[in-house]
């Protein structure tokens, strides 16, 4: 059956393949909202549960807390707003984690049942959701295929330094890419990766949220 | 292994038919008489026939014998086109008889539910290594030996552009228009459930074909997306291949999704699969066979180009088109205007640049210029040739210099644009007989240019 790989599964698996997520502290309680501060801020909370694929759309984010105060509040609002939503969830905790800035991207893999593997690279955002601004290359991709997929959007300028941000680095995207297409060779379970939002800043990479689905 | 089906000394037809209005009779009259509905490209298929037909002593000038084994001579080719429940045990039979290939007209199995498709497996593997075409196909032609095994209305003209059809009723409307336009096939094939033969195998085949310099596909689906790749990346190296994929929009959508699962597509993954093999991907039916030919006439170029018209307007819209899909409309050298000016040929008001304008007065002479001129030139590649209908104009005499410049300078492909219709008609016919494709809209044009400048890249 389809189902949602846990957070720790998650991790886990993508560390393997050397993509790694940022920082982060579960907090599982009420009591231990207290241990976020070591974060800084300002921070995003999202609800963690195996349950729970849109989280946004379950209220199961917050961003932008700028100090205990809110952090409080915003792990009692996602709280309350998952068990409305969705009152079956399972609900291991929230997850709180420094924002990054950037512009945001997405990369991900989908197994296609007459192709296979089949890794996707876009913009973020209202990129991928309106204008579907994606690239679309059937694994595996070399780094340098890799490259040529993000080149290939048509919302490149904004990579390359548009409206005054830094020229996003290339090459560490087309990295986490070709490491996507090595897990998706071997990891023949997994049907469906979402690195989504995954902020890139200069040389900074970010991936904010990842989500895999296995059969 | 599929010479006995593509080039067979000896065809058998099980289930030819007495009754005219049955496929039965039409792939029997296709057999002896190359068509039904006559055309001039139909001639008799000359290889060995033989009829079957229990209840008919003789048909179309044919004998019919009760049965495949009554035959008592060696079949490459046996055609089946009986109802699906008696075709399990005409396949023993072509078994025991160790036929050399089969193709099963027949439909009801594969395409027509589970039962269907139980029928349609035991038959295969009862077939074990004869290949088969179908079921539930319309058969194949190939004009060139007056070869219709099929149940398609009549026969194209022979031609170097293969087509393999997931529709076998696209495939009767293409002929139709083939002979029409006198567009020439080196073979068509229709694919029907593809329960053994499937189109990796055709494009393996027609790649080794010495009669077909393109392959123009048209799909439905794949089973193989994986080895359609495979195989087609490596003919593609030879052979340019031509897609038009049918099939856009997704259905059945799975609730539980992430984002690149409802974003990467179906339609989606097919044409990324088509980019990565170098196969150029076709949005319509007319494009499909505008590039083919293209293709399979031209040879590739490399991204320098230049537009050569006696018209303001059409010269422009051209370089429009070709900006939009990244053809370099070179600059013209010093070098080269000076040529031109020196012919003492070109209007004192022609362009100087590209497109070079010639002006709407050019008679042959000052397009023989011009074309030669700028072809002798390394950094031009290929060449667009647009040619308005003026008072002085003359298409006969304008194609067959485009003609004598595409023999001179075979490496570097052109394309035309005799704009207009009923006065141009001869310049254009004689253009596309002799293998120069020529398109009424420049876009058109471009798009074709663009195709080969690709096929350039990709190999």
């Amino acid at each position: 059956m389809v189902h949602q790989a846990g957070y720790r599964e998650t991790r886990a698996i993508l560390e393997k393949y050397s993509i790694s997520l940022p920082k982060g502290i579960l907090i599982s309680s009420k009591s231990k909202v207290n241990l976020s501060r070591k974060i800084g801020y300002p921070q995003a909370m999202k609800i963690i549960s195996n349950d729970v694929i849109h989280k946004s759309d379950a209220g199961g984010v917050v961003t932008g807390i700028m100090n205990i105060k809110e952090a409080k509040l915003a792990f009692k609002k996602i709280i309350k707003n998952v068990k409305r939503k969705m009152p079956d969830a399972e609900i291991k905790g929230v997850l709180v984690q420094k924002m990054s800035t950037g512009t945001e991207i997405i990369i991900g893999m989908k197994r296609d049942k007459q192709f296979g593997p089949v890794i996707l690279f876009g913009l973020g955002g209202v990129f991928v959701e309106v204008l579907k601004d994606v690239t679309i290359q059937i694994a595996p991709v070399s780094i340098n295929q890799a490259k040529s997929m993000i080149k290939r959007i048509k919302g490149i300028s904004l990579l390359k330094g548009a409206r005054g941000s830094k020229p996003a680095d290339i090459d560490r995207i087309a990295l986490i890419i070709s490491r996507l297409s090595n897990l998706s060779m071997n990891e023949k379970d997994i049907i469906e990766i979402d690195l989504n939002p995954v902020m890139i800043d200069g040389n900074k990479i970010n991936i904010v949220d990842a989500r895999i689905l296995k059969c | 292994m599929l010479k006995n089906i593509f080039n067979p000394k000896s065809v058998a037809l099980v289930g030819a038919s007495r009754d005219k209005k049955s496929v039965g009779y039409g792939i029997a009259k296709n057999l002896v008489k190359g068509c039904v509905f006559k055309s001039k490209f139909c001639k008799p298929f000359k290889r060995k026939i033989f009829f079957v037909n229990p209840k008919a002593n003789k048909l179309l000038g044919v004998k019919c014998h009760p049965d495949l084994s009554s035959i008592k001579q060696k079949i490459d080719l046996v055609i089946i086109a009986t109802p699906a429940r008696t075709v399990e045990a005409i396949v023993e039979e072509c078994s025991r008889l160790k036929v050399g290939g089969m193709i099963i007209i027949s439909a009801g199995f594969g395409e027509s539910g589970k039962e269907g498709r139980i029928l349609q497996e035991r038959i295969t593997r009862k077939a074990g290594s004869i290949p088969i075409i179908g079921p539930n196909c319309l058969g194949i032609i190939k004009p060139k030996f007056g070869m219709n095994v099929s149940f398609a209305p009549s026969m194209p003209p022979a031609g170097n552009i293969a087509f393999i059809s997931q529709s076998g009723a696209l495939a009767d409307s293409i002929i139709d228009w083939a002979i029409e336009e006198n567009y020439g096939f080196s073979t068509i094939i229709s694919t029907g459930n593809q329960a053994s033969l499937e189109i990796s195998d055709y494009i393996e085949w027609l790649g080794k074909d010495k009669d077909t310099d393109a392959i123009a596909i048209y799909i439905e689906g794949l089973d193989d997306g994986r080895k359609f790749m495979e195989t087609a990346k490596r003919v593609v190296k030879k052979k340019p291949i031509i897609v038009l994929k049918g099939g856009r929009t997704d259905t059945g959508q799975k609730a539980i999704s992430s984002h690149t699962g409802s974003i990467a597509g179906v339609y989606n993954i097919y044409q990324a699969a088509f980019r990565q093999c170098g196969i150029h991907a076709a949005d319509t039916v007319e494009e499909l066979f505008d590039i083919a030919k293209t293709l399979g006439n031209l040879p590739p170029c490399r991204n320098s180009v230049a537009i050569i018209t006696n018209a303001g307007g059409p010269g422009v819209l051209c370089a429009d088109y070709c900006e939009s899909l990244g053809i370099n409309v070179v600059e013209l050298k010093k070098s080269t205007i000076k040529k031109l000016d020196d012919s003492g040929k070109m209007h004192p008001a022609y362009s100087r640049h590209n497109p070079l304008d010639i002006v709407g007065d050019a008679l042959p002479e000052r397009y023989d210029t011009a074309i030669n001129t700028l072809l002798s030139e390394d950094y031009i590649s290929g060449l667009i040739v647009i040619q308005t209908l003026q008072t002085m104009t003359d298409p006969v005499k304008d194609a067959n210099i485009i003609i004598k410049a595409k023999e001179k300078f075979k490496d570097k492909p052109i394309i035309c644009s005799f704009m207009g219709g009923k006065f141009s008609k001869k310049g254009k016919k004689m253009l596309e007989d002799k293998g120069v494709p020529e398109f009424n809209d420049p876009k058109k044009a471009a798009l074709a240019m663009k195709a080969l400048i690709d096929r350039k890249e990709n190999i």
